[in-house]
């Protein structure tokens, strides 16, 4: 046990360079195309990701609520929002038909075997990122009502 | 111990080889219960009663290599209600090796994945259920062109800390049509799997030592239009129940799933029908039927609609694929469809201002009808009119009022088979038929402060009766909040509140949240999976770190 958490704390004093970019993991998007997620965010694109489930009421609700301010946000700033569905395959048919009926505009990818889920260390969902040039420069996780517009100040920010 | 140094080691000797394109990132979660007596609920803190499960993982990759390795400890106990094995235990639970080259993805060491909709395989992890039913082995996926990719495992899959002695091997292939069709805005794949278990039949000759299921699969995107359909066929099988193997007759399964789809921005409609008739694969063929998910191969969620509020969850259906043949009930599997509809209503509509939301799913499952004979063979219809376990009509309603205020109304009219439910056989102890109704309102300050109120209410005249449900949540920030939740069983015997209250605490890479109450007896579910929760009453800690 001793030598266990020596090991962490080591590895604690390495981590300097700690998760700041997003891994080299490739997503597929509804229609079945293959979008790496390391390019979203290339050429100082600003790209946010957004880890959600169709079951998950706060990812809706934050969705949702981007979803009234995007095209009016985009105007302003030019940024991505990628919606990446966590749910299992079984429900990719759900995921259209919600990102449909909810008239999101987002890109929307699929993360089935929660691989980036995984690799994020995100353990509860919404977790979202504003990612530059694959840097991770904001991350935030579960949904308050607002959290929208911090969100949209930091990527002004960035611009 | 020895992994560890292992994987420092390696990680060193890579990380001095190169500091490019490299990175080291990691995540320690924790999630701790001090559980208490609480006389009310006759609930009697086990001697044990603080409680924790942690997760720390580490990941190195560079350039095209990926390595991680996980370590979990479970002590002094794991949380109530998890698979027992679990227990006292700690170690490193996982790792593996990826590398990643042109049209070559190749992982060592532990692996999760699926194949088509997960009927045939899924291994997967979810900390909340406790499931984590990877593979250690070998996972080796090759695109062969743009059209073409085949997928192989092979390997042990873990049970706790150990591992199962069975092999699992599988084979998935993918082939898209396009190309061949000239299809444009069409999109044509077809796919087979195979997946196989081979387990040691001692001196058994009449169970079969290796088990394969068969699948095929076709997807269709067109436009607003979207088509799936996947058809499994599983070899005979010995049926086990608890543990126990209760006879030497073998009995073959199937699985199919159809989903139709259609959607045009502002409006999704989406139906699911799916019919599993002894329909279920563990790497243990004693473990079938295990109240705790764990060993699976095949993945069977419940497709209904998952609800997320206090009282909507009571009543909340898990999918009955099993053969069961016993002297207190004959089932062969469950069949049934849902249906979603989102709708997007326009500026202005007589709903509101600005743009009103509605969901409306209904769901219907029941046994499929089955006649059982004297020799324990039986004789099944393609649907027919088997016991009802479930259905379920829900409705909901967003609305915008205004900057500041949403509401969201919720309804929905539940009825669902007691054995479900509460457990015992199904579709001989009648139904539960409740109703909810819930209102949910979030208004918004300045400066990220927020307030969000929650009033539900479940009746019933069957199980525990009425219940009232209120929620009050207060945002002090973006980061912060508090919150205190009540569900009033009013209607029943011991008038029992289940109050809780605490708060959480969300910035950059930590999360932090704190609860004390009682917790209700019952399902958790995350995405179509249940867990069975004990009644119980204490504090609960979670702590999530990301580096």
């Amino acid at each position: 046990m001793k030598k266990l958490f020596t090991s962490i704390a080591f590895i604690f004093s390495i981590s300097v360079n700690s998760q700041s970019t997003l891994p080299n993991i490739s997503l597929n998007s509804l229609d079945g195309n293959e979008i790496n997620i390391q390019a979203i965010s290339d050429n100082d694109k600003i790209a946010v990701v957004s880890l959600w489930a169709t079951w998950c009421v706060p990812c809706i609700k934050e969705l949702d609520a981007i979803s009234e301010y995007y095209e009016e946000w985009k105007e302003e700033v030019n940024f991505d929002l990628y919606a990446i569905s966590t749910d299992d395959s079984r429900t990719i048919k759900r995921v259209n038909a919600m990102v449909n009926g909810k008239g999101w505009e987002y890109t929307i990818l699929l993360d089935s075997n929660n691989e980036l889920q995984r690799a994020l260390g995100a353990s509860t969902i919404p977790l979202t990122l504003i990612v530059k040039n694959n840097k991770i420069v904001y991350r935030h996780s579960g949904y308050s009502a607002g959290v929208e517009f911090e969100l949209f100040d930091k990527i002004k920010e960035l611009k | 111990m020895n992994k560890i140094l292992f994987f420092i080691i390696l990680i060193f000797s890579l990380t001095t080889v190169s500091q490019n394109n490299e990175n080291i990132f990691g995540s320690f979660e924790s999630n701790s219960q001090l559980l208490q007596d609480d006389n009310t609920l006759n609930f009697t803190s086990p001697d044990d009663n603080f409680r924790a499960n942690n997760y720390f993982q580490l990941n190195y990759n560079i350039g095209n290599i990926s390595t991680g390795i996980q370590y979990e400890s479970y002590l002094p106990s794991a949380m109530l209600g998890y698979y027992p094995q679990y227990n006292g235990e700690n170690g490193i639970a996982s790792y593996f090796m990826n590398i990643k080259r042109n049209k070559i993805d190749i992982t060592l060491g532990y692996f999760y994945g699926q194949f088509g909709n997960g009927l045939i395989y899924r291994s997967w992890e979810n900390r909340q259920l406790g499931i984590n039913n990877a593979i250690k082995g070998i996972k080796f996926k090759y695109k062969f062109s743009e059209s073409f990719n085949l997928t192989t495992i092979y390997g042990q899959q873990r049970n706790g800390f150990e591992l199962n002695e069975s092999t699992i091997q599988g084979i998935d292939s993918n082939l898209s049509l396009n190309k061949f069709l000239n299809f444009e805005k069409t999109d044509l794949t077809i796919s087979a799997s195979y997946v196989g278990r081979y387990q040691n039949n001692s001196t058994n000759d009449l169970i079969p030592a290796n088990v394969k299921s068969l699948g095929a699969r076709v997807d269709l995107y067109s436009g607003r239009f979207s088509l799936n359909l996947e058809g499994i066929i599983k070899d005979s099988d010995v049926i086990a129940n608890e543990g126990v193997i209760l006879s030497d007759k073998l009995y073959d399964g199937t699985a199919l799933q159809l989903d139709l789809g259609y959607s045009k921005k502002g409006l999704g409609l989406n139906t699911t029908f799916r019919r599993l008739e002894n329909f279920n694969f563990y790497s243990d063929r004693l473990a079938e039927g295990n109240i705790y998910n764990q060993q699976t191969i095949s993945y069977t969620p419940a497709l209904t609609k998952q609800q997320d509020y206090l009282l909507t969850n009571i009543y909340v259906y898990s999918a009955q694929p099993r053969l069961v043949i016993n002297a207190l009930e004959n089932r062969s599997g469950e069949v049934g469809s849902q249906t979603d509809f989102y709708y997007t209503f326009k500026k202005d509509s007589f709903l509101g201002k600005y743009k009103s939301k509605i969901a409306v799913n209904f769901s219907y499952w029941a046994a499929i009808e089955s006649n059982f004979n004297q020799d324990q063979s039986y004789d099944v219809e393609f649907i027919g009119d088997g016991n009802r376990y479930y259905r379920d009509f829900n409705f909901e309603l967003k609305n915008r009022w205004n900057n500041k205020f949403n509401t969201t109304i919720t309804m929905l009219d539940v009825i669902i088979d007691k054995g479900v439910a509460l457990g015992g056989p199904l579709g001989v102890q009648g139904d539960i038929k409740a109703k909810v109704g819930v209102f949910e309102g979030t208004y918004r300050y300045e400066n990220g402060k927020s307030s969000r109120a929650v009033i539900q209410h479940l009746w019933t005249k069957d199980d525990k009766k009425n219940w009232a449900g209120l929620v009050y949540e207060y945002n002090f920030s973006t980061s912060l909040n508090v919150f205190v939740a009540d569900g009033w069983n009013y209607g029943g015997t011991d008038k029992i509140h289940y109050y809780n209250f605490g708060g959480s605490y969300s910035k950059d890479n930590i999360r932090l949240s704190l609860n004390y109450g009682r917790q209700r007896g019952g399902l958790i579910c995350v995405g179509g999976v249940c867990r069975y929760v004990p009644e119980n009453t204490g504090l609960n800690l979670n702590l999530n770190l990301v580096f």
